[in-house]
Formats: structure tokens, sequence, C-alpha cells
């Protein structure tokens, strides 16, 4: 999971050294954190939001895949 | 593939400076003669240049990049499903006039697709953010599963000219739920062509409903 969201990150930003993605493990929920520079900021959350939300579509799908939920969060 | 027109005293000469303006062989070249050209009476009057339409073939740097967009959308694309993991799916690339196709096989489930296509619209906006931040010519890729864009399509079509008939039918406007652009524009195509119809985009943002009016 976190692996995927890192790949994607890392492929949209300027600076993918600085791009760090931790996830945090639950029962039923993981919440992925997604760090980037401050200005590749933009580039993962898009006009709208349409970016973040196409990795969060992404990333359900993934998710169920594997029969659990997880939430995408971009730190800022 | 580009077309120029080249002149010189003589078809060859003419044929002779098109090489040597594009820096192509002969052979990376196809000719069309416009005008043969003619010496004149004694090669002094009334002599006409001759003329060729040069169009190129063979590699050019464009078609080059070209190619590479599309090793780098299918990299992409097979990279983010090794990493969901999808195994059994394999990614088919093609390009026709630019836009590159890639085709999602094996996914008998439908995961990829999603809810009225979401997935699938996902995987393809990230997808054409990666392969446009590595190229510098805009390029569109569109990504399909199990012939979803098709059958997508279809029944829009269908859908819209149902409602078609419907604002027809009452004499009021009726109004479509919320498509994106794409799904937008098969509708308004899809009834451009009956003329006691009209149809309006409405709502802000990138989802927007449809109206489709009746003339009166």
């Amino acid at each position: 999971m976190k692996d995927l969201i890192a790949y994607i990150a890392k492929a949209l930003v300027d600076k993918p050294e600085e791009v760090n993605v931790t996830e945090i493990e639950g029962e039923q929920t993981s919440v992925i954190e997604l760090k980037v520079a401050k200005e590749d900021l933009g580039k993962v959350i898009g006009k709208q939001g349409r970016t973040a939300r196409a990795m969060r579509t992404i990333l359900s799908a993934a998710s169920t895949k594997i029969r659990k939920r997880s939430v995408l969060e971009i730190i800022e | 593939m580009q077309a120029f027109e080249f002149e010189g005293k003589t078809t060859e000469e003419a044929i002779e400076n098109a090489c040597r303006q594009l820096k192509l062989t002969k052979d990376e070249i196809d000719v069309e003669i416009i005008e043969p050209g003619s010496a004149g009476i004694f090669g002094l009057v009334g002599g006409r240049k001759a003329k060729v339409k040069v169009t190129t073939t063979g590699e050019e740097p464009e078609p080059v990049e070209e190619t590479n967009g599309v090793a780098i959308a299918k990299d992409a694309l097979e990279n983010i499903l090794t990493l969901i993991p999808m195994e059994g799916t394999t990614v088919s690339a093609a390009q026709n006039d630019g836009t590159i196709a890639l085709n999602i096989e094996g996914d008998t489930s439908g995961l990829l697709i999603g809810r009225k296509g979401r997935t699938l619209d996902a995987l393809q906006f990230i997808v054409n953010k990666i392969v446009n931040k590595a190229l510098e010519k805009r390029t569109q890729v569109v990504v399909d599963s199990e012939n979803y864009r098709q059958r997508r399509r279809e029944s829009l079509i269908q859908m819209a000219l149902r409602m078609g008939e419907k604002a027809k039918n009452i004499g009021k406007p009726v109004v479509t739920n919320l498509l994106n652009p794409h799904d937008r524009r098969i509708v308004h195509m899809a009834l451009r062509d009956d003329e006691s119809l009209d149809t309006k985009s409405r709502g802000e943002g990138i989802l927007k409903k449809i109206l489709i009016i009746p003339e009166r």
C-alpha cells in the first residue's frame, strides 16, 4: 500500500528524494501518510484536489483487494 | 509526418535542396512533383522553376519521442498494477495520432474499473500526469480495461437519446446526472445533429450536469 503511494508520488513531484510515506496500520484501517517537499505539495494535491482524489481512488481499489480500508493523508 | 515544398531549376535540384534543408537523405523522403519545370527557350526566356512536395518518412525526432511516451505510459501503469497488486494482468499499448492507448488485460473482477469507471479514470489521470511530466509535448493517454470505454460510450449515447426523446415529449428540459468532461462530450455529440434539441452544461467544477432543452 505504502509502496504504491510512494511510487505514484515520486513520479509526480520534482523532488522524489523528499517523498516520505509512512503507514500506520490499524486493525481494519490503515492510515498512509504522505510527505513531500513544500514546493511539490501542489503536485500531489492537484487542481481542485484532483490528483489527491485519484490517488485515494486507486488506494481504495488496492485496499479492496486485500479486504482492508486505507486512508491517505497528505501531511503539510 | 510533415510536408514541405521546395523549388529548383530542375526537379533533381529541387529534391537536392529539400534534402539539404531537411538534413535528410533521399531515402528518407517521399517526393511528389508539383511542377516539372521547364528550361524555356535557350534556357533564357519563360523558364519555370520545378516545384516538388516533400513528405518526410522514416524516423524523425518527433516519433522517437512519441514511442518513448508509449514506453513511459506502459511502464507507469504496469508498475502501479504490480504494486496494487494485480496479479495476472498485462498491459498492451498502442499509439494513434498523438494519443496513447493502454489496455489492461486480465482483470476479470472489474476492480480496476470501479463504480462508473472511477478507478479506471483515476489510473488514467495519474498515468497522464506521469507521461506529461516526462514529455514536453502534450500527450493524451487513454486507459481501458475489458472494453469499458466502448461500453460506457454506448450506454451514454443510449441515455442521451432516451432523455432527448423525453424532453421532446414533455416539452420541458431534462437534466442528466453529474458527468465528467469526457462523458459530457459524448452526450453533447450524440444530440448535436438533432435540430429540435439543444444541450448545455450546468454546474461548477469538473463534474457538471447536462441540460437537454427541446426547442419550440
